[in-house]
């Protein structure tokens, strides 16, 4: 099994190699949807300081579903998702290698995003650790639901509204756990109880995510 | 009996037979209870008169998580028996529950501004109510948005059975956290701490809804069952 999910795993790299514009992409939209936002609150440095770590996961939301598409929409369109299956790659393989590629590739431009926006927000280095904390450790669960809304539309013409309505009400309660856990002022370090929570959540998000995902595969190519 | 029920036909001939029984109760019930909710039941000591909300306010409120509960249960049904009543029920039950969900946070508003001076807080269960009335709406949407029925039922049958989730978040808000919301009166597992002369209209009232349910329900799975009978037949005949 660990052959096959290698397998799957290079695959979807290789994949991903070739559509390396995602990178920039997603970078520019990250950077840009913080300066709408930046316009939008006005430039009190105090305010913004407070209202980042929030921003930040709402676009990271946003842009995880847009990129999402190009992991799964492009595989249903030529065909391979189909092809995949038939060759007998069980479903849960096939989206966990999914997940864990997107990571991969959505957690290099956070290496550079997060710390040069800091720098603009006048964010301290305390809170810079426990924001990529966060996100290292959040968005996994945020991949895994954005997937599954993905698979869920992946049929449907005008996908992209209907995939906003129906996954944001299973966001809400990462977004809580995680903007919650920034929003502290206490200066240890590392609050272990709510990494701990987001741990969970992800814990709780994966059995959840494979299994409807392999349903909804099913579904998808009957 | 529930298996039997289970075909399509026989099912169409049990409804239209109960129906009107269910109607007449309906009438009776209702007229019952808003008698004693606007007449007989006293006003009370803190919140005066606007207490009286009460009897639409909670069955509502029961009745959206108890229809979330069913479409549930359906799409487990369906996605495992893959039977076709099971996603005409769940297709028929999610614009009730909407509604009921709907009604639920409006009179809630309603009520909230006399007693705690505002329309809307960010409280606990009042958020996850209208996560419930979004999850029901993404249901709708989702069954609604293919060509193909069975497809959208199947997709949609998914999307409820994660949702579950939000359920025991609504049930137990006010307990886990500190809500402004109050925590629930009537629990089964101990008596209700509330008074008789209130809780009767309550009960009558959440009986009457419960049966206009029901039949908005078993017209709303009849029209769905025909609908899909006339579909076959333009299918066949285009065939």
């Amino acid at each position: 099994m660990i052959d096959i999910f290698i397998k799957l795993l290079k695959r979807e790299i290789k994949l991903a190699i070739v559509n390396i514009s995602i990178i920039i992409s997603y970078s520019s939209f990250f950077l840009m949807s913080l300066l709408i936002f930046t316009f939008g609150i006005g430039p009190d440095i105090g305010k913004l300081n407070e209202l980042y770590s929030p921003i930040v996961w709402l676009i990271m939301l946003f842009s995880i579903i847009l990129i999402s598409e190009n992991f799964l929409m492009n595989d249903y369109r030529d065909g391979s998702l189909r092809e995949l299956q038939y060759l007998g790659y069980s479903e849960e393989l096939i989206i966990f290698s999914k997940t864990v590629v997107m990571f991969l590739i959505l957690i290099i431009p956070h290496f550079f995003l997060i710390p040069i926006c800091s720098i603009l927000l006048n964010l301290n280095s305390i809170e810079l650790i426990r924001l990529s904390i966060n996100v290292i450790l959040g968005s996994p669960s945020l991949i895994l639901i954005s997937i599954i809304s993905n698979l869920l539309t992946i049929q449907v013409r005008q996908s992209k509204v209907l995939q906003f309505v129906i996954i944001m009400p299973f966001y809400i309660p990462l977004i809580i756990f995680t903007t919650a856990s920034n929003s502290n002022d206490s200066s240890d370090l590392i609050d272990l109880n709510k990494f701990l929570i987001l741990i969970g959540f992800f814990l709780i998000t994966l059995p959840i995510a494979l299994f409807s995902g392999k349903m909804i595969l099913k579904e998808v190519n009957k | 009996m529930i298996f039997k029920l289970a075909n399509p036909n026989r099912f169409i001939r049990f409804s239209d037979r109960i129906s009107p029984y269910l109607f007449y109760l309906f009438i009776l019930l209702i007229s019952y209870g808003l008698f004693l909710c606007f007449f007989k039941s006293p006003p009370d000591y803190l919140q005066g008169e606007t207490v009286r909300i009460m009897y639409i306010h909670v069955p509502c409120a029961w009745f959206s998580l108890m229809f979330y509960s069913s479409i549930a249960i359906c799409s487990f049904f369906s996605l495992i028996f893959k039977h076709t009543l099971a996603d005409i029920i769940s297709r028929a039950l999610a614009p009730l529950g909407a509604s009921l969900t709907l009604a639920t946070l409006i009179t809630g508003s309603i009520w909230g501004k006399p007693t705690w001076g505002t329309w809307w807080v960010w409280d606990a269960r009042l958020t996850s109510e209208l996560v419930l009335l979004f999850l029901y709406l993404g249901i709708i949407i989702l069954s609604n948005s293919f060509e193909n029925k069975t497809k959208g039922d199947k997709y949609a049958a998914i999307l409820s059975l994660v949702g579950i989730i939000n359920l025991p978040i609504i049930k137990w808000s006010v307990d886990w956290w500190n809500t402004l919301h109050q925590p629930a009166s009537i629990s089964k597992f101990s008596s209700p701490s509330i008074d008789p002369s209130m809780l009767t209209p309550l009960i009558v009232m959440t009986f009457a809804l419960l049966f206009f349910s029901i039949q908005v329900t078993l017209i709303r799975i009849k029209s769905e069952i025909l609908q899909r009978k006339i579909d076959i037949i333009r299918s066949t005949e285009l065939s």
